[in-house]
This record gives structure tokens, C-alpha cells and sequence, in this order.
């Protein structure tokens, strides 16, 4: 009897998922048949028209930082709240050290890239409007730093060289500094978080010095998913 | 309109300096937390105010390229409960959490950046955008006293919640797969031409993911155990305008985007109407069996928020606009149990049934405003649940729904039933000799001021019916709504 229940378990699992497949099917068969390219005028004005509007080379980051910017602080707010629940769950404790040991080779290796990592961090995070990367890629890349410290040498080690709490502090001044730059076009007569229409200059595309706030915005995005995910993994890992 | 864009900067930017209060700065956090709240209050009452006729405002100024702000009545009728709510939350908690109070007002006032934001944009991803904010800090908070109880209800909480926003995300990106844009006025202008298969299979989508974070029977099992070990003001904010929250979603995305044409062909009133008698009816059964007395209130904020599904959902102007009264109601009768519970758990440990025996002659004055609230929630004249429920009756039947009406009444009896159960144990006598910490004034003061708007509510009703009437102009027929917010 229990081996029939078992075979029945199987079954209807198995029999979930086919029919949520063939549901699926049904449906992206239905969606895929439909006339809708007349209906793209949003995405072509973007590809059309970004580059002149927003003066940003990258298109990506002309949407991600100035049309829909008010997005882009929402999820990095996402970011930092994640990073706050996790630094308060985790008990303030000494870790346990971590498990393997590392020969020498690869302390030496890791000394050697960080650098690096910093330069190639800090070039995604300044050249994002004009080139592949911005902010998100670029902070992913300066977290490295510290998550590479974390698991060659120790926590400890990792945390006496970037203190908890200045990772927090600039994690903050990121989160405060987007804001800012949001509401200085409010200060300049405009609307918030606008670029080109507050008068700040998107400059000639291209060149290192334009798309108005896109920069400085970058920055702010960089410096608070670089903190964020260093305090995340941090976290994470001290977990006993 | 520029204030309607500082209702979510501002806690936004409140909470970023906490978080630099909390390293360097200690001394300001008070000033810092209330200062904040107040401003907060004023630019509220502003937006409130200037709600009608509705005003959008367009972020960055790139207009239906961007991302656009709007205030109409029902987004102001939500701040009007952000503005009710919010700071006796905040002077509660003040004196209620005895440490660590940096992270637990970090976590409210993001929570509130994200309710402000769902309830004041206008665009279908940032909805989303806002709704992961409030969540993932509702989550915090909820299990901000890190016990077990409260750890395994919000690891429930967090999968449910995520379960519930894949499904937004889904139909999210369907939506903008299908029509090009994400803006909800625009939405149903191209939704004109798309098969009737297409759009109910994302309305399923849609209703779903949404009745997740609603709490509807039966996926309704992570809301108890959430509320179980939470710091209970929370649980004021929690059942008062977080699941109300996704409520708005659900009824703007519904109403706004597919129009009451099509839900009443697809039949959706009817089974919204029908999922709300259910609801109701299991959740007062379930209520009755509970001896904590923050699992009976869970259970009984799924049942209220049930009545409200079936006033917004009969579709017709009567049952917006009595379901829309529901919802401040219930926010304000559920605020007030919630804080006369959280005194007695912090004046003596008590959140069982069996504890707070005899506590009414200790109490006299908590304990009234107790049975004040209890009674206004059952729905007994002349308290302010009453008029609500009443004209949730009325709505459903003059739009037909008689066996709604008749359980309606039936349930009116059943929760009559466990909140007389909690009353008579409150005026039992009690010969024991209790251990007990005075609550202080900033306890008590905004306990007695959300009772006090049961009664004046309760007698009163005009008052917030002023703002609540003109809700259903600009959600029942959707074309205004559309015409104000592509600038005509």
C-alpha cells in the first residue's frame, strides 16, 4: 500500500508539472502568434532618441539612471534593506575561522590582482555612461575587493582592513547622495531626479564629462552596491 | 505637485541618515525619528488635501516616457491611513522597544517609503519596485525580536511573499511584452485589441500573485504565524497598510487596467464576491479556536479584509466606496486592539487569553477602549465598522449578491462569538496578585486616540466620507483616470 502511495506521490508531481507545461505552452503559443511590433514605440524612441536626450552613450544606463531612475532607487534601496536585515540577524560574535587554509601561492596571487580589481572597478563605475558597465557592474566588481580579503585570509582580517561600520557609513552616503542628486532638480526649477531639463548640460555625447548627472549618479549607485554586497557576504559567512 | 514626490522621499532619506545616526550620531536619533515624523504628517496632510481633482506629477519631467506620480482619492485615502497610522506607531514604539531601536524605525520608515511609492505611482514595474521594498522590510520587522516562533513565521512569510511577487513579475513582464509600455494609462488603450484568452490568463496571474500577499483563504497560512512573536506595533502597520497595500495594487491593476467591463465578463466580480464569502467564513471559524490573542486578531484582519474584497468587488459605486471605508475602518478598529495588546504583553507578558483574566478592573480605561474596538470590529452600532459593514451590505445587495448580504450578517455573529470570549475573560475576576510595569502616557495617549476615532467615525461618518465618495469617479470608469494622467 505504501509503495502504491508512493507511485501515486511520483505521479502527480510529475503530472503537476506537465500540465503547467502544457498551460505554458498554450499560452506562449497564444502570445508569440500576436501582431504586436506596431506596438514598440516606447523602446524605439528610447534607441532613437536616448542618445541626444540623455547624452549618454550607453543605452542601458540612459534608461537605468535617467529615464527610469526612480526605479533604479527603489531596487538599490532593495539592496540596502537586504544588507540591513542581514548585518542585524547576524549576531555581533567572533566568526569561526574559515575552514581551509590557503598556501602561500594563492595569498600572494590575490595581493597581487586586488589593485586591479580596484582600478577595473572604478573604471566601470566612472565610464558607465560611455562604455559597457555603470554602477551596479562597477560596485559588483569593488565588492570583490572585500569578498576576496573574507575568504583568502580570515573575516577578521577582512574586517580590520574595511571596518563594518565604514561600510555602512558608505553604503548611507550613497543612498543619501542619489537623493540628492535627484533633488537638485527640484532646487533648479525642475522635476525630480531630471537631467537635461534642469539645465545641467548633457554635454557631447561621448566624451567623459557629459550626460549631466548620469556620472555622480553612478558613483552613488557604485559606492552603495559595492558597500551592500561586501556586507552581505560578510554577513553571510560569519553565520555559525 | 511637488509634495506628492516627498511623501516617499522622505522617509527614504529619513531612514539613509538613521543608518549614519546609528555609527556616529546617537544623540539625534530621537529627534532625528519624530522631527521626521512630524514634517512627514504635515506633507501628508498637504497631498490628502490637494487629492481632488488628481494631480500627476512626472518624475525626471520626460512624461509618459518615464516613470509618472499620481494622487487621486483612493491613493489619498491610503495616505490618509499612512498619516492616521504612522505616528502614534512611531510614539508607541518609542517606549515599547526597550533596545536596538535604530534598526526597527531604518525598517519602518523604509516600509513606509514603499507603501507611499505603490500607492502614488503610476507605472507597473516601479508598483513592483516598491512592493519588494515594503515587503522584504515588513519581513524585518517582523522578526525583529528574534525568537523561533518568529523566525520560522517570517522564513513563511519570505517564500510566500516571494511565491506571490513571481507571479506579479510574470504577468508584469507579459504585460509589457504585449503592449510596449508599462504606463497604466496607456496599458488598456492597448489592450483593446488583445485575444479575451490572453488577458484572463493574466489577470489569473495578476489575482493570484496579489491574494498571496493579501492573506485570502487558502493561502492565508504565513499571516498568523508572522504575527505571532512580531513586535506587536507592527503588527498595527502590518495588518493596517501592508496587506491593504497589496489590496490597492490589486484593485488599481484590475479596475484601471483591465476595466469593469471586462471583469464583469470574465466573470472576476463574481469570483471575487464568492472568495471573499469563503474567506470570511473560514477565518471566523479559524479565530475562534485561538487561544493567543495575536493569532485571533491575524486571523480576524484575513476575515475583515475579506469584507472589504467583497465591497470592492460587487463593482458597483455603492461597494467602492463602502469597501474603501471598510479598509480606513479596519485600519483604525485593528490599530486599536493591536496597541491595547501590546500594553498588556509589555506591562505583564500577557499575549494568551488565559493571561489577561481580571484585567479590566486593572485596566479600566485600556480595557474599555478594548471592548469599544472589539464591538466596532463585530460591527455594533454606533461604532464606525458599523456604517462600513452596513453599506457593504446594502452594496451587495442592491448589485444582487444576496448570499453575500445574508453571510455577512452570519458572520457578524461568529466574530461576535470570539471577541465576547476575549471580553468576558477581560472582566473576569482575577484574585492573583499580578506583577505589573505602569505603562507610561506614551503608551496609553495613542491607544486612546485611535479608539476615540472609532466613535468619532462611528458618529461622524461624513468626515471621511468627503474624500471617500469621490473615489469611485476615478476607478469605477476608467477613462477619466486615463485622460488625467496622459495630460488631457
Amino acid at each position: 500500500m505504501s509503495r502504491l502511495n508512493e507511485v501515486f506521490k511520483k505521479l502527480y508531481k510529475i503530472g503537476l508539472v506537465v500540465t503547467f507545461a502544457y498551460f505554458l505552452l498554450f499560452l506562449f503559443y497564444d502570445i508569440h502568434n500576436l501582431d504586436n511590433n506596431r506596438k514598440r514605440y516606447l523602446s524605439a524612441h528610447y534607441i532613437s532618441e536616448g542618445v541626444q536626450e540623455t547624452g549618454a552613450i550607453n543605452l542601458v544606463a540612459s534608461v537605468l539612471y535617467d529615464y527610469r531612475a526612480f526605479d533604479t532607487l527603489g531596487e538599490a534601496t532593495m539592496i540596502l534593506t537586504a544588507a540591513t536585515v542581514l548585518a542585524f540577524l547576524v549576531p555581533i560574535s567572533k566568526a569561526t575561522t574559515f575552514g581551509t587554509t590557503f598556501k602561500s601561492i594563492v595569498k600572494q596571487t590575490v595581493k597581487l590582482i586586488l589593485p586591479y580589481l580596484a582600478v577595473l572597478g572604478t573604471y566601470l563605475i566612472l565610464f558607465g555612461h560611455v562604455s559597457p558597465g555603470g554602477g551596479f557592474v562597477g560596485g559588483v566588481v569593488l565588492s570583490i575587493i572585500a569578498i576576496l580579503l573574507t575568504i583568502t585570509y580570515s573575516v577578521e582580517f577582512s574586517e580590520y582592513i574595511v571596518k563594518p561600520d565604514q561600510k555602512k557609513l558608505v553604503e548611507d552616503i550613497g543612498a543619501i547622495g542619489f537623493v540628492l542628486l535627484g533633488l537638485l532638480g527640484v532646487f533648479t526649477g525642475s522635476n525630480f531626479l531630471a537631467n537635461g531639463q534642469a539645465y545641467f548640460g548633457t554635454g557631447n555625447a561621448g566624451e567623459v564629462f557629459s550626460a549631466g548627472l548620469i556620472p555622480f549618479i553612478n558613483v552613488m549607485i557604485g559606492l552603495k552596491v559595492g558597500a551592500g554586497l561586501a556586507i552581505i557576504f560578510n554577513s553571510l559567512i560569519k553565520e555559525k | 505637485m511637488e509634495a506628492a514626490v516627498w511623501v516617499i522621499i522622505l522617509p527614504l532619506l529619513t531612514a539613509f541618515f538613521l543608518g549614519i545616526s546609528k555609527l556616529y550620531f546617537k544623540r539625534i536619533f530621537f529627534y532625528l525619528v519624530t522631527g521626521s515624523a512630524i514634517i512627514y504628517l504635515y506633507i501628508l496632510i498637504i497631498v490628502i488635501t490637494h487629492s481632488y481633482p488628481p494631480k500627476v506629477y512626472s518624475i525626471g519631467d520626460w512624461g509618459l516616457l518615464g516613470i509618472n506620480v499620481m494622487v487621486d482619492p483612493f491613493s489619498g485615502l491610503f495616505l490618509l491611513m499612512i498619516a492616521i497610522l504612522f505616528l502614534p506607531f512611531i510614539i508607541f514604539s518609542m517606549k515599547y522597544n526597550k533596545f536596538l531601536k535604530h534598526d526597527y524605525f531604518i525598517f519602518a520608515y523604509l516600509m513606509v517609503a514603499g507603501i507611499s511609492g505603490m500607492v502614488l505611482t503610476t507605472d507597473l514595474f516601479n508598483l513592483y519596485v516598491f512592493m519588494e521594498v515594503s515587503t522584504l522590510s515588513s519581513c524585518a520587522l517582523s522578526l525583529y525580536k528574534k525568537t523561533d516562533r518568529g523566525i520560522e513565521g517570517t522564513f513563511k512569510y519570505l517564500i510566500m511573499s516571494t511565491l506571490g511577487s513571481f507571479f506579479i513579475l510574470l504577468a508584469t513582464i507579459l504585460t509589457y511584452y504585449l503592449t510596449g509600455t508599462l504606463n497604466m494609462a496607456e496599458i488598456p488603450l492597448a489592450f483593446e485589441d488583445i485575444p479575451f484568452k490572453i488577458k484572463s490568463t493574466m489577470m489569473t496571474l495578476f489575482v493570484f500573485g496579489y491574494a498571496i500577499k493579501i492573506g485570502l483563504i487558502p493561502l492565508h497560512a504565513w499571516l498568523p504565524d508572522a504575527y505571532e512573536d512580531s513586535p506587536i506595533p507592527y503588527n498595527v502597520l502590518s495588518s493596517g497598510l501592508v496587506l491593504k497595500s497589496a489590496v490597492y495594487a490589486l484593485i488599481r491593476v484590475l479596475y484601471i487596467m483591465f476595466g469593469i467591463d471586462f471583469l464583469d465578463e470574465s466573470g472576476m466580480l463574481t469570483i471575487g464576491v464568492f472568495w471573499g464569502v469563503i474567506t470570511f467564513l473560514i477565518a471566523h471559524c479559524l479565530a475562534f479556536q485561538q487561544s493567543n490573542l495575536n493569532r485571533l486578531l491575524a486571523y480576524s484582519s484575513i476575515a475583515q479584509i475579506a469584507y472589504i474584497m467583497i465591497g470592492l468587488f460587487v463593482g458597483t459605486e455603492a461597494g467602492l466606496i463602502a469597501g474603501s471605508f471598510h479598509i480606513l475602518n479596519h485600519a483604525i478598529m485593528k490599530g486599536t486592539l493591536f496597541l491595547v495588546v501590546g500594553i498588556f504583553s509589555y506591562s505583564l507578558n500577557a499575549v494568551e487569553k488565559k493571561d489577561i483574566k481580571g484585567l479590566g478592573y486593572k485596566f479600566p480605561i485600556l480595557s474599555f477602549t478594548f471592548v469599544v474596538a472589539s464591538l466596532a470590529i463585530v460591527g455594533l452600532p454606533p461604532f464606525n465598522g458599523f456604517m462600513s459593514k452596513w453599506l457593504i451590505v446594502e452594496a451587495a445587495l442592491e448589485a444582487g449578491f444576496v448570499y453575500a448580504a445574508f453571510f455577512i450578517l452570519v458572520g457578524t455573529f461568529l466574530s461576535l462569538t470570539y471577541y465576547l470570549k476575549v471580553i468576558v475573560t477581560l472582566y473576569t475576576k482575577n484574585e492573583e496578585e499580578l506583577l505589573i510595569e505602569e505603562p507610561s502616557l506614551s503608551l496609553k495617549l495613542p491607544t486612546f486616540f485611535l479608539g476615540s476615532l472609532c466613535i468619532v467615525f462611528g458618529m461622524v461618518p461624513s468626515l471621511p466620507l468627503n474624500l471617500i465618495t469621490k473615489i469611485p469617479t476615478f476607478l469605477l470608469d476608467n477613462g477619466d483616470y486615463i485622460r488625467i494622467l496622459l495630460g488631457g
